[in-house]
């Protein structure tokens, strides 16, 4: 990966030179906590949070968004042009950019391009930040505590410095033309491996590391701890809207009030939705939370898995605040690990 | 296409509709005016006959969509609901009042003496004559509801349409609080504060939450409710249950599942 | 800087608007989920509750490159009501058509009862992974079917019509619940002495008119009698239906990957991403709607 180091004073510019041609969008200060909005000024970033309330995928994929306009009379598709932004996500930890790796996978992977999600994430240019794990994070135990592709640059925090990869030519001309980069020296190098170094032992280290749990979530499909873990569920949803990697939706067809015409949506939907599985006559496949938490899980850590060579969760931990009643893998885990406790029946 | 579900073909025609109020205060029939710039399209679609609100005449004989406003209070409103279900092909109940009896169900309990404390000996032969207060779909089926106190005049409108044209979408059962993280407001449990978005049906968006008040549950508790899971959570995040309980009964006093799950 | 392209909107053509040098194939494909106008040419009633609806895409392009799998489904679109998936129940071999079981049974089939030929619809597709009739020729094949689930395979019974010489022994096994309820009842009919199709209709309830036989699907399987080795099973119908059909299959030793299945789940994006059709880890409008025993057995929460 090709690198360069700039001063930290200079990220205003940087900022300001991406906003000269993009809508940049950045953590910012919301109440107690953070969320991705659009900023006027450089000086509204928060590049030290924690954690984000949701994250960057809203802008690659908005909770609803018009699929196509039609005349219901005439039952025809009416002309429809995407409205698309050319979009800067500034300050995107490694789980987030990991997350939307998988939206790639699941969205313009495979035999079917969704080329709403594509024309917006071919407009985007992600730029990601190093962080430090809070209490939540578990995205070293899927391997997302690194991010290999998928963004255009990425800063590592090196004190006063960012050692900063770049992976794409047109980020690349705006930080040169904006910025005064150096090369590292042997400094810099070992301040990056310092901090990595930080970050690795950061961890919270209550969280269990399991291994082999796809085969797990198979192996204990049926064990009673879902029908625990179900009844705790509110079924609202939260965990859905908060998490990064999901990507299911509902399409929905929605008239103007005159009746005549109208567009058709997509909107997120959820598998912990009570309806979600439901199918014309009434019959639920999945009718209760049992059925419906112990599948997202599945879907999250084994299924998408077994797939795609990688989990659908990246350990971001959103869920874990989202979650009023305390559902998320990390109880998952906690489960296993006692499954494999010496003492265990 | 215009495959309107109500009318089979040979009788195909602008579909006449009735506007019921009965207990309530009257405001999700205004809301319908509401719908101010749309007031005239919806109008050219359908055939209205009746509306309580502004008219002092009697109700027509003959319609196809009967929208009722308000919660049933008494013998004379019951059967007001039976004729219109006998008549109607599409029955809609619109706002708290007509889908979860609303706040008139705070009445429910010690019903009588509330009766003779407000009207002491001399209780109007207009009033009727006084039942525990009911949600319409206690009394009848229900084709449609739109939820919330007061209605949304859009989620009128399109369930209005829905009645009119059919429509698959799906009508969401799950509760409120996905919706405040599409929003990104914070949960108001983080510090401590009450909100019954844990239990109630989504499907207004979370405006309240959006302007900065918690969820009093006017949309009703959803039919996936898990009351047991949200009063664990209560104590989770230092809310009292007895306040959730109690903050329930505005807008749910009548529904039998929170009779059922009596914490004490 | 000032230019007028900083900060612009780029217009996307998302819906990939066809041109007069696109194939039928792009049109189809460039944005799956545009529904492509049909014409409704004709509909009778198969029963009380089904029609059958014959539709012809108005592009030619479309009409020309629109060609299924028996066993793959399509999206049907009535705009402002919404889509409902439905399996394609005419056979491949006859192009420039497709033709649908519908059952009033949602809102959309409903509100598509009410329609007549002449009136159009949209369609998307076809979506999915149908009965793998390659491997099924030269072999015997076991149709099972029970009510509804007689439309997806019909498609193969007429694809299998119409190469009847590639197959074996043929043998159909259709239950209904009363003999009003029997589709293409004509067709079946006129099949009952043919030698090179094998015909079992059942109905749960009998009426005076029925002479045939009285029962579940299983009890005239058991009477079967085949070559395992060289047999393939089909089943589709009532989810009750697969535990059982399979069972007499695998008792009569026919092999778990040579018994195929036609699940039902709510398909409705078909490409695999909206998610409600999952079972386990599968997608059931892209990994099926039809999966072999092996593969269903594989999947948790499949049966």
């Amino acid at each position: 990966m090709l690198y360069r180091v700039m001063d930290k004073r200079e990220l205003p510019a940087l900022v300001r030179a991406f906003m000269e041609s993009y809508e940049v969008v950045a953590p910012v200060k919301r109440g107690s906590g953070y969320i991705f909005d659009v900023i006027g000024s450089p000086e509204e970033i928060e590049l030290d949070y924690t954690q984000t309330a949701s994250s960057p995928k809203k802008y690659l994929m908005p909770p609803t968004e018009t699929l196509m306009k039609f005349d219901a009379n005439m039952n025809l598709v009416e002309d429809f042009i995407e409205q698309v932004t050319p979009r800067v996500i500034f300050g995107v930890h490694t789980c987030d950019i990991n997350a939307l790796n998988r939206l790639d996978v699941a969205l313009i992977g495979g035999k079917y391009v969704d080329p709403y999600y594509q024309a917006r994430r071919d407009a985007t240019i992600v730029v990601g930040i190093s962080c430090v794990p809070n209490e939540n994070c578990f995205c070293h135990l899927w391997g997302a505590d690194e991010a290999q592709f998928g963004y255009d640059l990425f800063l590592h925090d090196i004190g006063d410095k960012y050692l900063v990869s770049m992976s794409n030519v047109e980020a690349t001309n705006i930080l040169e033309a904006a910025c005064e980069l150096s090369e590292a020296t042997d400094e810099d190098r070992i301040a990056f491996r310092q901090a990595t170094r930080v970050r690795q032992s950061a961890f919270n280290k209550d969280i269990p590391d399991v291994q082999d749990v796809a085969m797990l979530m198979d192996v204990f499909h049926s064990d009673p701890f879902w029908e625990e873990l179900g009844k705790k569920c509110l079924s609202c949803s939260a965990c859905a809207s908060v998490c990064p990697t999901c990507f299911c939706f509902d399409i929905r067809d929605v008239l103007t009030p005159d009746g005549k015409t109208g567009e058709r949506q997509r909107t997120w939907d959820a598998c912990t939705n009570p309806g979600f599985a439901m199918v014309t006559g009434g019959h639920n496949f999945r009718p209760t939370g049992r059925e419906r938490v112990r599948h997202r899980m599945y879907h999250k850590l084994n299924g998408f898995f077994v797939n795609h060579d990688r989990m659908l969760c990246v350990g971001c931990g959103r869920c874990v605040t989202a979650c009023k009643t305390g559902i998320n893998p990390i109880e998952v885990l906690r489960f296993f690990k006692r499954k494999g406790a010496d003492h265990a029946k | 296409m215009g495959a309107f579900s109500l009318i089979t073909d040979t009788e195909r025609r602008v579909p006449r509709v009735v506007v019921v109020g009965l207990a309530s205060c009257f405001g999700c029939q205004l809301q319908i005016t509401n719908a101010e710039q749309y007031l005239m399209q919806i109008l050219g679609q359908i055939d209205l006959q009746y509306w309580q609100l502004v008219t002092s005449e009697d109700m027509p004989d003959q319609y196809d969509v009967a929208i009722i406003e308000g919660a049933v209070t008494t013998r004379e409103s019951e059967e007001t609901c039976k004729a219109v279900r006998a008549k109607a092909a599409h029955v809609m109940a619109i706002g708290a009042c007509a889908t979860t009896a609303g706040v008139t169900g705070m009445a429910m309990p010690g019903l009588d003496g509330r009766i003779a404390e407000v009207y002491g000996d001399g209780l109007p032969d207009a009033s009727g004559e006084f039942i525990a207060p009911r949600p319409v779909s206690a009394v009848i089926p229900v084709d449609s509801e739109v939820r919330c106190c007061p209605i949304d005049p859009l989620d009128f409108v399109a369930m209005l349409q829905r009645a009119l044209f059919g429509s698959n979408r799906s009508l969401d059962t799950r509760t409120l609080c996905s919706d405040c993280k599409r929003n990104e407001t914070e949960c108001f449990y983080n510090s401590g504060t009450l909100c019954l978005g844990l239990v109630t049906r989504a499907g207004c968006g979370a405006r309240c939450v959006n302007l900065g008040r918690p969820c009093n549950g006017c949309a009703g508790l959803s039919p996936d409710a898990n009351l047991d899971a949200a009063r664990a959570a209560c104590d989770t995040y230092g809310v009292s249950r007895a306040d959730f309980d109690k903050a329930l009964e505005m807008f749910n006093q009548v529904n039998p599942v929170l009779a059922e799950s009596g914490d004490e | 800087m000032q230019s007028n392209m900083s900060r612009g909107i780029i217009e996307v053509d998302a819906l990939r608007e066809a041109t007069p040098s696109m194939s039928g194939k792009e049109m189809l494909l460039g944005n799956a989920y545009r529904p492509w106008p049909a014409r409704i040419t004709s509909m009778r009633d198969l029963t009380a509750n089904e029609k059958l609806v014959e539709m012809r895409f108005i592009d030619e392009r479309v009409r020309e490159a629109f060609v299924h799998e028996p066993g793959q489904f399509l999206e049907l679109s009535l705009f402002g009501v919404g889509e409902a998936p439905i399996s394609i129940t005419s056979s491949p071999t006859k192009q420039g058509f497709v033709e649908l079981c519908i059952r009033r049974a949602g809102t959309v089939t409903g509100a598509l009862h009410s329609m007549h030929a002449g009136d159009i619809v949209g369609i998307r597709g076809p979506f999915g992974r149908g009965f793998p009739v390659d491997k099924f020729r030269g072999n015997d094949v076991l149709i099972v079917a029970g009510g509804l689930g007689i439309a997806p395979v019909r498609s193969l019974i007429n694809y299998i019509h119409d190469n009847r010489s590639d197959f074996g022994k043929v043998t159909i096994v259709y239950g209904s619940r009363t003999p009003s309820d029997i589709m293409f009842r004509d067709q079946f009919e006129m099949w009952r002495h043919r030698k090179d199709f094998e015909l079992y209709l059942t109905v749960d309830q009998p009426d005076d008119t029925w002479d045939g036989e009285v029962g579940v699907v299983t009890e005239p399987m058991k009477r079967l009698d085949f070559n395992p080795a060289n047999t393939y099973g089909v089943v589709c119908g009532p989810p009750i239906m697969y535990k059982f059909v399979v069972q007499v299959m695998r008792e009569k030793n026919i092999d778990y990957d040579h018994i195929y299945l036609d699940f039902e789940r709510h398909m409705k994006c078909g490409m695999g991403k909206c998610g409600h059709c999952q079972i386990g880890h599968q997608y059931c409008c892209i990994d099926g709607p039809v999966f072999n025993y092996w593969e269903a057995k594989n999947i948790q929460g499949s049966m």
